[in-house]
């Protein structure tokens, strides 16, 4: 029950967000020279011809007009045309937002696995030789650009090993998760390189707190006391770094798209505003606000399980 | 990682590479068996069309994948010089150019079996110089149809036109089913089928179009391949690591930079096709000291192409004589201006433009461009002139330089027909459609000549005037020509006959694949 007050709670602040969010990307965007119709008839057209396309479009109504038209068709669950596509908006943006959100999907899971073991090791050898190798190898991943990342591994895996595809997306379970495991991988080193150090500093300082002395003098075993008094203690600020760290994925694996040759949101939005797929933009923006809410009421359940004192 | 463990690491990988070619191994077995994707040509491609719609497409993508779709009455050569039979078997023209006749090839037959006749033609053609149609202005010379028979339609003109037969050969005069467009409208052209080799089957979109041959083409025992998918694979590297490892058949577009690599590669064909594109620098002649000739063409003398030629598209272009791309009535003759800097100086001083400071727009991300923009502003500096770069978001150029709110600015043309007169039009012409591609320059005896142009029929005397213009064009420098850059493909040994041609697209249809 109250999941689901917090769910409505979350619901209602899209509210807001949307109406800021949609303002700001439809008048940002029309203030940037170049208009649908001279990008599309380009060196062909006339102006006469220009002037008949941007009707055609509907773009020759006023500003407000265009705005307001907007929000009736959303409130009415109506995304409008593509300009570029020349068909209905929903379908094209749930395709993406399908792909997208198995890419993020796996890459956040890759990225939990990765995390947990090696900040343990960091945390438990301390200043050791593993601890600097850790920082090391995932500061060095850091900085490495993501499609030179990528680039790199599917050499080494496509390639020469011919373990996995070089790119695409694949159909069926088995055949997309081959598709699907080096980008994510590529979007997991990145996030966990964030996350390890993360949970390493929380879990040395928790490592130092009277409880867990406490739980040892009782007796516990050394793995029960890491489980249960350390690792749960440690993860709040994680999962804070992982929530933002994801949202930002969502729109942001542009160049891993590209690389690898899925149907993503990233490279439909780069794509549609270069060519001025206003509708495009509008739709792609509602749909990037309802993710990252989506986000961060996943976020706010998985400090509730992670923390008891935590209330939703 | 310690040295003793390298040998275990080793064993390991080779294990890992053994059991997965034991399982690519039963992979093929089971592919075998089931069969039919074996003989699919697999090409992928930087980008997805939009819509299949031929009178609502712009973009390569688009026109490429209908053009394996549908057939036009009329088709370019390979190589871009003239016209050949499409689906119209012969054509003739009246010698007052305002009758076309033309007579439908027999057995034609659209991908459902049903054979493609007159009123196929008529209603597509109408439908192209429509309302909703991106493309009327090409159509719209064709005042009235007469369909004679089942085979033969007759076009009337009001005034002579004679780009139209070329516009007759473009993509957006494509032929679709009457019936099933008037049953379906738009939604036909999702999965559209029309009489070319290939109709679609799916379209995921931003991921592939599958295509599968129509049984029923008209060229006798093409497409050899069962089905085409045209995969999309945004990152240029990615195309050619997909190349390499066997997961698709032919590519387009391999980096300039690769190409030479490639080339040593004895498991792949790489070939360079001379498309129809110029790369221009326009200068906005409105602007002071710009208006004058002099020093319009001291900036061509200062920009060395060649050294452009080689440093930024590694030997696979042209240089640049004038606005028009290397195709019909182009002048070989009119040779590109020589890298002269001393000249290029000289002419700067007597137009009294000596430390001239000017600024250059280039479309951001194109890392082209940027390229070519820093080599001609190193050129220009040995000859006094300043040039700032100035970064612009690549869509935002064309309204830019269209309001004029530029001094010079980068960028290229590429033709959609194998007629010269559109690209003429755009780049020469003013005000016509882009007052001279927004340079604002003006030339009225090219204005005379490309009116005299478009009623002139094909031959050695229209020949003549696209010469003179070019010469015009040459001379009056509204540009910085700099080159024709070729456009680079590669495919794997086992397939013969993929290229792209000089419009650009690829034949599909004359495509095998070898065991």
């Amino acid at each position: 029950m109250t999941l689901l007050r917090h769910a409505l709670g979350r619901s209602l602040q899209l509210v807001p967000v949307l109406i800021g969010i949609t303002l700001i990307a439809f008048f940002l965007l029309r203030v940037m020279p170049g208009d649908p119709a001279t990008l599309i008839l380009g060196s062909r057209g006339t102006p006469d011809e220009i002037a008949a396309l941007t009707k055609r479009l509907g773009l020759d109504q006023p500003l407000w007009r265009q705005y307001l038209t907007f929000l009736f068709d959303l409130l009415r669950g109506r995304f409008g045309q593509s300009i570029v596509y020349r068909t209905e908006l929903g379908p094209l943006i749930l395709e993406r937002t399908s792909a997208t959100l198995q890419l993020v999907g796996l890459s956040t899971a890759i990225a939990i696995v990765v995390t947990l073991p090696f900040a343990l090791l960091a945390a438990l050898r301390k200043d050791r030789f593993l601890d600097q190798a850790i920082k090391v190898v995932f500061v060095v991943v850091m900085s490495m650009p993501a499609f030179w990342l990528g680039i790199l591994m599917v050499m080494v895996f496509s390639v020469h090993l011919g373990l996995t595809p070089v790119s695409g997306f694949g159909e069926g379970l088995v055949e997309r998760l081959r598709h699907l495991l080096l980008p994510s991988l590529v979007i997991a080193l990145g996030t966990s390189a964030l996350t390890i150090r993360t949970l390493r500093s929380s879990l040395i300082a928790v490592l130092g707190a009277d409880h867990v002395d406490t739980a040892r003098a009782k007796g516990l075993r050394g793995s029960t006391v890491l489980a249960r008094h350390v690792l749960r203690n440690s993860l709040i600020s994680t999962i804070s770094v992982l929530g933002v760290h994801t949202s930002w994925v969502i729109g942001g694996t542009v160049v891993i798209e590209s690389v690898f040759g899925i149907p993503g949101l990233g490279s439909l939005l780069v794509s549609s505003i270069s060519a001025r797929d206003y509708p495009m933009v509008q739709g792609l923006t509602v749909t990037f606000a309802v993710l990252v809410v989506l986000v961060n009421f996943v976020t706010d359940v998985a400090y509730a399980i992670a923390d008891p004192r935590v209330k939703l | 990682m310690s040295p003793n463990l390298y040998p275990h690491l080793r064993t390991a990988i080779a294990v890992v590479r053994r059991s997965a070619l034991a399982t690519t191994a039963v992979a093929a077995i089971l592919c075998g068996l089931d069969g039919a994707a074996a003989a699919d040509l697999r090409v992928a491609i930087a980008q997805d069309a939009t819509t299949l719609d031929p009178i609502q497409s712009s973009d390569n993508p688009s026109i490429w994948t209908e053009l394996l779709i549908f057939d036009q009455l009329v088709r370019p050569s390979p190589d871009g010089t003239k016209l050949t039979p499409g689906l119209a078997e012969s054509w003739s023209v009246s010698k007052d150019g305002l009758e076309y006749r033309f007579t439908l090839r027999d057995g034609a037959k659209f991908a459902d079996g049903s054979p493609v006749g007159a009123e196929d033609v008529v209603f597509s053609l109408k439908r192209a110089a429509g309302e909703g149609s991106d493309w009327a202005r090409f159509f719209k010379p064709i005042t009235r149809y007469d369909v004679v028979d089942a085979k033969t339609v007759v076009m009337h003109l009001d005034k002579p036109f004679t780009p139209i037969l070329n516009n007759l050969a473009l993509f957006s005069a494509s032929i679709v089913p009457k019936a099933q467009v008037e049953a379906k409208g738009a939604e036909f052209f999702k999965a559209p089928f029309g009489s070319g080799p290939f109709s679609v089957v799916s379209w995921t979109r931003g991921e592939k179009i599958q295509l599968k041959k129509n049984p029923g083409y008209w060229q006798a025992g093409k497409p050899a391949v069962d089905g085409a998918v045209i995969s999309i694979i945004a990152d240029d590297n990615s195309r050619v690591l997909k190349l390499k490892a066997g997961e698709v058949d032919a590519i387009v577009g391999v980096p300039f930079n690769q190409v030479a690599t490639l080339k040593r590669d004895p498991a792949l064909n790489v070939g360079v096709a001379e498309t129809f594109r110029s790369d221009l620098v326009q200068l906005n002649t409105t602007k002071k000291p710009l208006d004058d000739e002099r020093v319009r063409k001291a900036l061509n003398f200062a920009v060395d192409k060649d050294a452009l030629i080689r440093g930024v598209l590694h030997g696979n272009g042209k240089p640049a004589a004038a606005s028009l791309p290397i195709m019909v009535y182009h002048d070989p003759a009119l040779a590109p201006y020589p890298h002269d800097p001393a000249k290029a100086k000289a002419l700067l001083a007597e137009a009294k433009a000596e430390n001239l400071k000017l600024s250059l727009l280039v479309a951001g991300g194109d890392v082209t461009a940027r390229q070519v923009a820093t080599a001609v502003q190193s050129d220009l500096k040995k000859v006094g002139v300043d040039l700032t770069i100035q970064s612009i978001e690549g869509s935002s150029l064309f309204a830019t330089t269209k309001a004029g709110n530029y001094e010079t600015a980068l960028s290229a043309t590429t033709s959609d027909t194998i007629d010269p007169d559109q690209l003429i039009g755009f780049t020469a012409v003013n005000p016509e459609r882009a007052n001279a591609y927004h340079t604002q320059w003006k030339s009225e005896r090219l204005n005379e000549l490309y009116v005299a142009e478009r009623q002139t029929l094909d031959g050695p005397e229209r020949e003549k005037q696209f010469r003179e213009m070019s010469k015009i064009v040459h001379d009056g420098a509204p540009f910085i020509f700099l080159f024709h850059p070729g456009t680079a493909y590669a495919s794997r040994k086992q397939v013969e006959g993929f290229k792209v041609l000089a419009t650009s697209n690829y034949r599909l249809e004359d495509v095998v694949i070898r065991p």
